[in-house]
Formats: structure tokens, sequence, C-alpha cells
């Protein structure tokens, strides 16, 4: 136990130098870029005089030298403090908190129906191995693969929204107002159906492909050969002893993908103008909104960072072996 | 010689691999000659705004009035060009960081991979988009953008593969014979380790296309020249009047990606035959 | 009452004239919300943190200014002051304000407050507060509802700056306790996103990401106003998803050409809706190539003119903006009603005489056919203006004029045209606004090359008689007078070609025909809203 506790200790705190040098990459790349947010901001008033955007400059902080501002913005790191986004006039951990909800809502229904797909299509494709229908889902997962999201979701616009006009194109709902909480719920779900099946899609192919693998090799295992021996039939035999086995795989998978996830949802949400995190990322970046940018990587990749850590622990629990590696 | 037949004549047993060889070919074809034979600019205004498919403009004209074929012949080469380009980039750093990390071991494996895993941490696209921001969109620094991001798979191949064989007898008869280093590891691993790599590389043309895509798609391209991704961005904005527009360059794509995709999982059946195709 | 109103809105005009007069005292009918959509959303409820687009429609709904105006050349009328008198030597302005009046959270409104807002907060903050308030001397008040302005040196535009975007009137009391010595400090103020202002709505709701919510108010001073209930603002950042709410009636205005251009054409054909690119006089953008002039052979004024021979201003104005624009003449937009310079011809599309200019330029092809290189940039707003790049590079390819396009994000192509001055041309736009001398000044005048000041005169032109020109102007009281002044820089900078005079851009509204009253003067989306009515 105490193996196990010293090893989670370790994995942890080794999270702390990647932190660091997250942040420390994201505030030189972004210094690096030419212009700032003063500049944009006498630019969006239609112009300014030079002596404005200077006065804008200091009072932003801009005007001190590089290494000082990346102290004063490690030390504010460490008090959950994001700063300023000096383009939308407000704290950027608020812009970032409000986004939230969008982008996880889009993320875990697409993740959930990602895994639900994938898994069944991987189980019936390895049960049913080399069957037509293990040729179809293969042959399905090649055209996935070969696709863009982005285009994918925009086709898939053109055909349930302009041409059935059964879908919702773009939004997170609809415009009336006056609405009962349960009619909201179901406005929101109608919005989320061609975004979410667009995100997903990619990673049913993925899961459906590593499903399928991971069961042919548990297949082959001498706790499968037994299971057999002892009479039990071929459904029992896939589902319960070797989807089980087979799922743990899928499941690390879908965790160290969290950060693919959010680039891909950067592309779908702006072909479906939902107001999530991914957007924030496109129009930051755009306005040059440095604060707003920093705080999003660093958020992110702080996100991305934790995921990989849960896998490891999971897996260091799952697997005695590595703890003590 | 003898050696390429043997390794043809294991490709040719995938049909599939071999079907998408043929096409890939032929749409590198397109991309290297189609501009010098269908000489229309892709750039020139030539007739009214997001016609339909015609006689005169075989696939239609764009919002601006421009030849979408002609569009689609020029596009072809970029979106190509930065594919491969990306794809090498990734594998000669890949190469190099995974060579050595996986050679030498120890402290150099160690600080190597954890740079390594630093960037596998950073979300690749958010990444690429911020970089190709920051340091203006051109060819050559989208090429050089994606190949930053794609680098760490194949560096971790790359180590494994070594790590893999540095303790094998050739290479201990090498080092015995006073070779040096880098020698052992270009002229006596890197063979070895090679294959593998190859198949890793040849589908990351494959992602490097997709990528260039979304971020054309985003307007972070070369404004210079014309790709599949722009021309989809082009579209996007008319999908309600001309869906064809976007749709036609997708499936350019869709087609390409698709086709590197099979060569890949071919030259996957000829050069690793270890591995047994399930 | 209504003034020089475009011919796209006449019906909407005849039905309000038909009201006649009587509109100026009650509403045909009260009621009914207005929902608009635009996109992208404000940053701030408050012009002072930025007068951009989206913050300006919705800021003056909340927030007036001294005066109102009417009609596209902007005759003052009464708003918080009720009247106002202005001396003889034209550098004493008295206005008596409105007694009724009330902040929205109840307190009395004074002259205090005008003198603060002016003196504390507009003139260092606003972006235009200087060119606006740099010549006042000094601001009294001899009572409670008494301002008196005293100005150093006669400012000819000073009636046109009290609009309720450009000179918003703030409660002092509002501001206790905030630092007002630093811009970041009033930018971080409550009041920036919960505003509290003395116009015909008051803010009540604001769901970040997807709509503003703004309700009657019912203390409002002209009795019987506003019309409508509430105005709401749905922020729908897909362009055709804007198109169709406007379409399907789900909002009923999409202000500022807040839709692609594409859809405004198309919509602009539905019974059900009006189009109009009247209502933005007052605000003038004009879209133009900026010169760097420093080198060569940008410097030749013979190349500048081969560059506009070769480009074709109908084309750019109908297959790029989708014939939202018009082909420009000069530095002053032609709908400018008292400004524009009727004598200045259209520019001419020849790219023969093009080739001939370039030759006699001493820049001969070479063997490939190319006379020389550079670069562009292009402001990056938006899909038009990548357009506009590759039609640029296109048609000057064509004379042998060989442009490679440069991509750069808002705050890099600020730096490389106004910081670094590091580019060769780009294409830019700049707003008249209600006075040539706040909006087309900035641009053209020698004492406006100045490094790190945004869209000045980048170009880096001098020229004695325009500096000469602008100066008078600017203190010039006799109206034709300043005609004559303006008369002449446009046709010196028509010739002279500073920057590629290209087209003057629309800001095209379209509106549900259910509402009536909304094109009211030069700047109809910046104004009150308070006797637009709903059916």
């Amino acid at each position: 136990m105490s193996a196990t506790l010293w090893f989670v200790i370790r994995r942890t705190l080794q999270v702390i130098p990647v932190v660091l040098a997250i942040a420390a990459l994201n505030f030189l790349l972004l210094h690096l870029a030419p212009g700032d947010a003063a500049d944009i901001i006498a630019a969006q008033s239609g112009g300014a005089s030079a002596e404005f955007t200077a006065e804008l400059r200091r009072s932003f902080g801009l005007d001190l030298p590089l290494y000082q501002q990346f102290f004063v913005y490690i030390g504010r790191l460490l008090t959950f403090d994001l700063g300023f986004s000096n383009v939308q006039h407000r704290p950027v951990f608020d812009l970032i908190a409000e986004r939230v909800p969008a982008t996880l809502l889009l993320m875990v229904v697409s993740i959930g129906f990602a895994l639900l797909i994938g898994v069944a299509l991987g189980i019936i494709s390895a049960m049913r191995h080399r069957s037509w229908v293990d040729s179809v889902v293969s042959v399905i997962a090649l055209l996935v693969y070969a696709t863009p999201q982005f285009w994918l979701g925009l086709m898939l616009i053109v055909l349930f929204s302009i041409m059935f006009g059964t879908l919702p194109s773009g939004g997170m709902m609809t415009i009336a107002t006056d609405m009962s909480v349960w009619e909201r719920a179901v406005d929101i779900g109608r919005h989320l159906i061609l975004p979410s099946i667009t995100l997903a899609l990619f990673y049913v192919a993925v899961y459906a492909r590593l499903m399928r693998a991971s069961m042919l090799e548990i297949y082959t295992f001498d706790f499968v050969t037994t299971a057999r021996a002892k009479g039990l039939s071929e459904t029992r035999v896939g589902l319960v002893h070797a989807a089980s086995n087979a799922l743990l795989p899928v499941i690390t998978l879908a965790g160290v993908q969290v950060g693919h996830l959010l680039g891909g949802s950067i592309l779908i949400e702006t072909v479906f103008g939902w107001p999530g995190l991914g957007r924030l990322v496109f129009d930051a970046l755009l306005q040059r909104d440095l604060n707003l940018l920093l705080g999003i990587l660093f958020i992110s990749s702080i996100v991305v960072v934790l995921a990989n850590l849960a896998v490891d622990l999971l897996y260091g629990f799952l697997d005695p072996r590595i703890v003590h590696q | 010689m003898k050696s390429f037949l043997h390794f043809w004549r294991r490709f040719r047993r995938n049909r599939a691999a071999l079907v998408a060889l043929f096409v890939l070919l032929a749409i590198t074809l397109i991309a290297i000659v189609g501009p010098y034979v269908y000489t229309v600019d892709p750039f020139e205004m030539m007739g009214r705004a997001s016609t339909p498919p015609s006689k005169r403009f075989w696939l239609g004209t764009d919002v601006s009035g421009r030849d979408v074929l002609a569009g689609l012949i020029h596009g072809a080469r970029v979106s190509l060009l930065i594919g491969v380009a990306a794809s090498l980039c990734a594998t000669l750093v890949g190469l190099i960081v995974g060579a050595v990390a996986g050679y030498y071991g120890r402290a150099v494996d160690n600080i190597l991979m954890r740079c390594t895993d630093f960037f596998l941490t950073i979300p690749s696209f958010v990444f690429a988009v911020v970089l190709i921001a920051i340091f203006r969109p051109s060819v050559t620094n989208v090429t050089i953008a994606i190949g930053i991001v794609s680098w760490p798979p194949v560096a971790r191949l790359v180590r494994a593969e070594f790590i893999a064989q540095r303790e094998r007898e050739y290479v201990l008869a090498a080092r015995a014979l006073g070779m040096s280093d880098i020698e052992i590891m270009i002229r006596q691993i890197l063979p070895n380790a090679l294959p593998p790599v190859i198949v890793v590389s040849s589908l990351l043309v494959a992602t490097a296309i997709l990528t260039e895509s979304g971020l054309s798609f985003l307007g972070l391209s070369d404004p210079n020249v014309i790709s599949w991704g722009y021309m989809i961005g082009v579209g996007r904005t008319v999908l309600r009047l001309a869906w064809w527009m976007p749709a036609i360059p997708g499936i350019a794509i869709l087609v390409t990606v698709l086709c590197i995709n099979l060569v890949g999982e071919g030259l996957n059946d000829a050069l690793n035959p270890r591995v047994q195709r399930r | 009452m209504l003034k020089s109103v475009n011919s796209i809105a006449f019906a909407a005009t005849i039905l309000t004239l038909t009201a006649g007069t009587a509109l100026a005292q009650s509403c045909p009918k009260t009621g009914g919300t207005l929902t608009y959509v635009y996109h992208p959303e404000p940053t701030a409820l408050s012009t002072i943190a930025t007068s951009a687009v989206p913050v300006a429609i919705i800021s003056t709904k909340i927030y007036e200014s001294l005066l109102s105006y009417e009609g596209a050349d902007m005759k003052p009328k009464p708003s918080l002051a009720e009247s106002w008198t202005i001396s003889d030597d034209k550098l004493t302005y008295t206005f008596k304000l409105r007694h009724d009046v009330k902040w929205h959270d109840g307190k009395p409104f004074t002259a205090e407050d005008v003198k603060f807002s002016v003196e504390k907060i507009i003139r260092p903050y606003h972006s235009r507060g200087k060119v606006y308030f740099g010549d006042v001397a000094s601001i009294d008040t001899p009572e409670p509802y008494t301002g008196v302005f005293k100005l150093k040196d006669p400012v000819p535009f000073f009636m046109n700056v009290f609009q309720p975007g450009e000179a918003p009137i703030m409660p002092k009391h509002a501001f206790d306790g905030v630092d007002l010595s630093t811009a970041g400090a009033v930018r971080k103020a409550d009041i920036m996103q919960k505003p509290i202002g003395t116009g015909p709505f008051r803010f009540k709701e604001w769901r970040k990401g997807s709509d503003i919510i703004l309700e009657r108010n019912p203390d409002y001073w002209h009795k019987g106003h506003p019309c409508l209930d509430q105005v709401v603002l749905r922020v729908l950042p897909d362009g055709a998803a804007r198109a169709i709410a406007v379409e399907t009636g789900e909002v009923d205005l999409a202000p500022m050409s807040g839709l692609p251009e594409a859809e405004i054409l198309r919509l602009s054909k539905l019974p059900q809706l009006e189009t109009s690119k009247a209502g933005a006089e007052a605000l003038g953008p004009n879209m133009w190539l900026e010169v760097n002039m420093r080198e060569k052979p940008l410097s030749d004024v013979k190349v500048r003119q081969a560059i506009s021979l070769v480009l074709d201003r109908e084309k750019i104005v109908d297959v790029i903006w989708y014939g939202q624009g018009t082909p420009a003449r000069g530095p002053i937009v032609s709908a400018n009603p008292t400004y524009f310079n009727k004598a200045l011809k259209p520019y001419e599309y020849n790219p023969k005489k093009a080739n001939a200019l370039l030759d006699e330029a001493g820049y001969k092809r070479d063997a490939d056919g190319v006379r020389f290189k550079m670069t562009q940039n292009f402001l990056p707003y938006g899909e038009n203006w990548v357009r506009l790049a590759e039609y640029v590079r296109q048609e000057l390819g064509k004379v042998g004029i060989v442009v490679e396009t440069q991509s750069l994000d808002l705050g890099g192509w600020l730096k490389a045209i106004y910081t670094d001055w590091n580019f060769n041309i780009t294409s830019t736009f700049s707003h008249n606004y209600s006075d040539p001398s706040i909006g087309v000044e900035r641009t053209f005048t020698s004492s406006n090359i100045k490094k790190g000041a945004t869209f000045t005169n980048s170009m880096g032109y001098k020229n004695a008689r325009v500096d000469e020109l602008f100066a008078k102007a600017a203190r010039e009281m006799d109206p034709k007078a300043r005609k004559a002044q303006f008369d002449e820089i446009q046709q010196i900078l028509h010739n002279d070609l500073p920057v590629i005079f290209l087209v003057e851009l629309s800001y095209t509204h379209v509106w549900n025909k259910r509402v009536h009253g909304l094109i009211t003067n030069g700047i109809s989306m910046y104004s009150s809203w308070d006797s637009v009515w709903k059916d």
C-alpha cells in the first residue's frame, strides 16, 4: 500500500514541472507575436491617438520587461487568477467558465455516444469476425478516418438542415425566450444532435477498431479457451469474458484523447456556431487576446495533464508492476 | 532489386492497397502536370459567381466566379506537398529524438522522453493554430507547424525500436569493431528500425493533409496559393445556396486520405510480415 | 420630418410621414419587443470601453448625450439639453438641461454629471475624446441645470459631437471609488458591464454568449416614450443562421450589415422585409488600399495611378461585396450630403492605360513579363477582404506587378501597418464620421504620420497644401468657405492617390416591415429608438 501511495505522490509531483513548462511555453510563444491588446482596442474604436494606445499599454502592464510580465503571470496563476481579458473587458476566468458548460456538454455527449456505439460495433465485429458486419464496420471506419470532421459537419448541415429541414444548422438553442424547462432541454438536445454526431463519428471508428483488436487478442488467451471448454455459450464468452477485459484499453484511450477531442471541437464549434471553449480559442486568437488565450491554453493543457495522470494512476492500481518500475 | 521484388509481391497481395496506390499515383500526376494541361488560373474571376456545374465550368464556379476545377487541380499540389513535407519533417525530428533517446538510454532518454511527453500533452490542433497565427500562414510555416505537433509518436516508436535493437549481437559486434555511435545508429540500427517507421510516416501524410485542411478552413492558410481546405472554407459561406461548392474539395480530400491510409496498410503488410492481419 | 432618406427606405418613410407630426408627441402603437441580431457579441455596454459597432448599437439605447439628431445631415435636436445658445465668437456654448431626467437607478441627473462625463471620462478615455473636447478650456455649471462649454478656439463641428455613442453622459455617482487616473481601472468599472443611463431603455439582463435584454424605462423624460417594451439583442455567430432568423421573423432587425452580403442580396427580394443602406451617412465607411509611399516604385504617382486603373471598382462591389457598396471617388463618401465634392469623376478602369503609365514611369517588363514585385496585406476582418486581396493580386499580376499576399491577424496587421510601417499596400477602411475634420483628416495630414497610432497616415503622405487646408477647415466657421476647402482637398487626394480609393461600403440594415421609424438620421442604429414602434 505504501508503495502505491508513494507512486501516487511521485506521479502527481511529476505533473508540476510539466504544468510550469506549459505555462512558460504558452507565455513565450504568445509574446513572440507582433501586436498586442492595446492595439486591438484602439483599432476597434476606429483608431486612436498614439498616446491613447500607450496609456492603454501602460495600464495593462504590457510595457513591463518580458520577464517581469512572466513573473506577474506565474504569481497570478498560483492564486488561480488567470488575469483580465483586455479585449473583452472581463476576467479571463469568467469568460472561460461561461463557455465550459457548452463544451463539456458537447464533449461528454460525443464521447458517451462514441463509446457506446464504438464498443458495441467493436464487440459485434470481433464476435462475428470476418463476417459481413465486420467488413462493413471496417470499411466505414476507413472512410471515417479519411473524412475531415468539419467537412462532414457541413455535409450533415446540407442534408439534415437544408435539404430535409429537420434539424437546426447551428447555435445551441432557438431564439424564442418563452420556453418551459422541458421544452428548452428538448430544444438544446435537437441542436446537439448534429455537432455531437460529427465530433463523435471519428471516435466511433477508433473505438470500434480498438475494441475489435483487443477482443481478438483476448480470444487467444487461455482463460477464454478454458471458458469455452467449460461449455459456456459463445455470446457469454464474448460479452462477459472478452469484452469486459478488452474495455480497459478503450477507456484508457478515451482518457488520453481529451486533448485531441478539444482540438476537434474548435473546428466543430466553428462549423456549428456552438458557443463553447473551442470557439473561444479561435476568437481569442484572431483578436490577439493574450490573457484569454493564455488562460484557455493553460486550462486545456492542465485538463490533458490531469486526464493522463488519472489514466496512469488507474493503471498503477490495476497493474501493480508499474508501481515498482 | 530482388528485395524490392519480394516487397512488391507481398504488397500486391493486398488488393485494396494496390488499387489505392494507382489512384494515389493518378492524383499525384494531376498535381504535378495538371496545372500545365488545364491552364485556367484558379484565382481568375471567370464567370458568374456560385454557378452549378455546367459545360463551361465542369465543377461550377465559386463565390467570386472562379473555376472550381482549376482550384481542385492547383489545390492538389498544395495539399499533397504540405502533407508529404510535414510528414517528412515530423519523421526526421522523431527519428533523431527517438534514436538518441533509445540508443543512449538513461538520463538522455529520460530528458528527451519528458520533452516528448510534454509535447504530447499540449492539445495538438490548438497548438498548431497558435503557432501559425503567431508566425503567419505561409506554406513553409504551415508545414513546420504540422511537423512540430506530429513528431512525438514517431519519436516514441523509434525509441522503442532502438531499445529493442541496441543489445542485439550485430550492434555489439559493430561496437567491438570500433564503429562510432553515429555510424552504428545510422548504418546498423536504422535500416532494421525503419520498416515500422515508414508505415507510420506514410499514415502521417494522411493526418497532415487532414490537419492542413482544418487549418485552411479556419482561414489559416497561405493566401497566395489555393488548397482544398481553403476551398471548403470559401464554399461554407454559401452552403445554403451552393452545397456542391464545399462538397467537391471535401471529396477530393476524402479520396486522397483514404488511398494513403490503404497504401499505408499495404506497406504494413509487406514490411512487417510478423504482425499477422486480423 | 425626415430628410434625405435613401429610396430603399422610402416606403417606411411614407408610413412615418403619414403618421404626421403627431408622431413626435405619441407612439402610433406601444408595447412589443424589438429583437435584433448581431455578431460579435458586445464586449461592454459603454462606448467608453470601446466604440466597436456591437457596443455602440446597444449602449446608445441606454445612454444619451446632450443632443439628438435629425436627418442625414444631422440637424441638432434637443435631448438631455432642451435648448442651447452659441455666443457670436463661437467660443461659448450654453446648454440648458432638462429638469425632469432621472438616472436608471432613480438618482437625479444634473449638470455635474455632464461636466464629470466630458472632463473625466469622455475626453481622456473615449477613443475620439481628444478630437471632440481637446479645445474645451472649461465647463462651468453656474446652476444645476446649466452647462457652459468655453472653447479655446472655434470648433466648426462642435454641435456634431454630442451623439449618444460619441459623448455619452454617464452618472458621476457610479464612479465613486473608481480610480479615474488609468484607462484600465475605468474599463474595469462595474458600470461598463451593468450600465446606468438616462435613455429610453434600461439594462435588464445579459446572458453571455446568447442575448442582452433591455426593458422600457418607465421614468423616461420623453413622456409616452419609448414605444417599445423591450429591446433584445440576440448573438448568433453563424451568418446563415442570422439570415434565417430574420427571414422567418424570429428577429426583427439585422442592423449595420450584420448579415453576410450574399444573404442580404437574397433577403432584399423578400416581401416581408425592408432593406436600406440609408441611416449611416454620418458614419461613412470608405474602403481603400493604403500605399506605403516611402519607397519606390509606389512613391511614383504614375505607378499609383496605374494600380488604380487596373482595379475594376464596379466588379469589386458587385462580385466581392454583392452590390453592397458604391465605387469610391475620393476620401469623402458620396452619401455625405454636405461635403462630398460632386465634381470628382469616377475612377476609370483601363488596364491598357495602366501598362502605358508603367512603361512611362520606367518600370518596363523583364523577360518574364514582370515589372516589379511587392507585398500586400489585407485587413483581417473576414472573407470579403481575403477575396479582395486575391482580386488585387490577380489584376496587378496581369500588368506585370507581382504581388505576394501576407496574411496577418489583427494584432500583427495593426503593428505592421501602423507601428512598423512595414508594408507595401494594404486594404483597410475608415469612417468619415459626422465631419471630415473628425474622420478624414486623421488619414491624410502629415501631422498624423505617427508611429503606433492606428488608422492614421501610414502612407507617409506629405502635402503641404492638404495640411494647410485641413488646418484651416478645422477652424473655419463659414460653411461656404469650409465646403470650398474640403472640395479642394478631395480633388488633390483624388489625383494624388495616397491611397487607392476603392469602395464606399454600405451599412445595410434589414428589418421586418412590422417595425417602423428606424431610419431617422445619419446614425440611425446609434440613436435611442425611443420612437421606434412595432405593429
